[in-house]
């Protein structure tokens, strides 16, 4: 053994930690012909020494008693609280649910009241605009101006195929309603253009008849009777208080 | 009361410190007594031995043992013992309030007045010549003014005498970087426990032959 190979082997052999015995024997004869090597592992062994004393000082060493205390306090503190907490967590949600309930119920009802209170003025708000002269169209203005503005939102549309019906029985003007009774007139219901939603044609507006080339039913999605492709059909177009066409019914 | 409580401890003291932990985190607050007692000494001593302060000590004590009770369901048994888990635990606390408390500055240092405790290396042993609570002092404070990472290793493997294995856990690293941390640590302690006047004779801090 070299001096090198000693000097990575001296802390282990300091410590009594050699690995074989063979090399902790070469070790040792180095030791022995090597003086600084010796010094070298006197030094190491005053360490080790100088270090197991320290470690025998602080062997008894240890928390004081009182952390002891605190901790089985905090222990015996968690372990009782939580149930606690957990039964109040269990109050809160029952009375969360019990006001949540209350509050669907009370939300109910005043929407049951301000939907009848409401009925009357949308009747009054919607009347029939169609039977005033300056809102009827033009004989001299084609009916493809109407169509311009529906045509220009149609690729906007959500569906094509379908037309979207509005169930709402206050999206049909009430006049509209009394029309198609009074002339046996069949229309389809008003479908919402496609920048409008179903809330906002219960705003009301005025009702202009038209007459459309038979293609722009396909174009919301209806059936088209080829054999009277080149006939026109009659539509309804409901132009909101911005003059904005909002929906559209075809007639027949 | 206290009879009942330590004849129920005493049933329990065969169990290992991984059931005493699953006991505790069940809510067995003798588990968690067993085990702190079976274990705070080692890391009071740890912390003790890192920071120098029994404040510290006591605070990172109580500190591991409320994280045990907090977060004690991480311990994954594959990955090591509790004790080298709870000892992790503590280096972590350890470090943290040492850099909070801007003590890592080495007490020492190479011009340390109190240093130059061991006479240089002679036929004869340098502590023979020191007192022994001397030479546990200057011991003390040499390893204390280790930087950090060669101190856990000192103070882990020659002063809680652990396993190189068990040191490379707690410490997160290789064996192999234990083993070669010890050796320069120890070769540091070397340094700082020669006297000043042996450093200035011979112009160098290490001795070393390469005949």
């Amino acid at each position: 053994m070299n001096c090198q190979r000693f000097e990575n082997v001296v802390s282990e052999l300091a410590r009594g930690q050699m690995l074989a015995a063979e090399q902790r024997g070469e070790a040792l004869a180095h030791s022995e012909t090597c003086e600084k090597c010796a010094a070298r592992l006197r030094d190491e062994e005053m360490l080790t020494r100088g270090l197991q004393s320290l470690a025998a000082e602080m062997e008894t060493l240890g928390a004081p008693a009182a952390v002891e205390s605190k901790l089985l306090e905090a222990f015996r503190t968690r372990h009782v609280v939580t149930p606690i907490a957990s039964r109040r967590s269990n109050a809160s949600y029952w009375a969360a649910a019990i006001a949540a309930m209350l509050l669907i119920a009370i939300s109910v009802v005043v929407f049951r009241w301000s939907n009848s209170a409401d009925e009357p003025r949308e009747v009054v708000k919607q009347t029939e605009p169609q039977a005033t002269p300056e809102n009827k169209v033009p004989e001299n203005k084609p009916a493809e101006q109407f169509t311009a503005g529906v045509q220009e939102h149609e690729d906007l549309l959500p569906q094509r195929v379908k037309p979207k019906r509005v169930r709402n029985s206050g999206v049909r003007p009430a006049s509209a309603q009394l029309a198609n009774h009074v002339n046996n007139e069949i229309a389809t219901d008003f479908i919402p253009l496609s920048y409008m939603s179903a809330a906002s044609l219960q705003e009301g507006g005025q009702i202009v008849r038209v007459q459309l080339p038979r293609s722009a039913l396909a174009n919301f999605g209806l059936p088209v009777n080829m054999d009277r492709y080149n006939e026109r059909v009659k539509a309804d177009v409901l132009f909101g208080v911005d003059g904005r066409a909002q929906a559209i019914r075809f007639v027949q | 009361m206290t009879n009942g409580l330590n004849w129920r401890m005493n049933l329990k003291s065969d169990l290992s410190d991984s059931e005493l932990l699953r006991s505790m985190l069940a809510g067995d607050e003798e588990a968690l007594a067993l085990l702190y007692r079976r274990r705070q000494g080692g890391i009071f001593r740890f912390a003790l031995q890192m920071s120098g302060s029994k404040t510290i000590a006591e605070d990172v004590t109580q500190e591991v043992f409320l994280f045990l009770m907090r977060e004690g369901h991480v311990f994954d048994p594959a990955r090591g013992s509790v004790s080298a888990f709870l000892m992790g635990v503590a280096r972590n606390h350890v470090l943290r309030r040492l850099r909070v408390e801007h003590l890592l500055a080495p007490l020492g240092d190479d011009s340390d007045d109190d240093a130059p405790f061991l006479h240089p290396s002679s036929d004869l042993c340098p502590l023979d010549d020191l007192t022994r609570a001397e030479t546990i002092e200057s011991v003390r404070k040499a390893v204390l003014s280790l930087p950090s990472k060669y101190r856990e290793v000192v103070v882990l493997c020659e002063l809680q005498d652990i396993s190189y294995g068990e040191t490379a856990e707690i410490l997160g690293c290789a064996i192999g970087t234990v083993r070669s941390r010890l050796h320069r640590a120890r070769a540091l302690l070397l340094e700082k426990l020669r006297p000043v006047a042996a450093v200035e004779e011979t112009g160098s801090a290490t001795v070393r032959c390469f005949a």
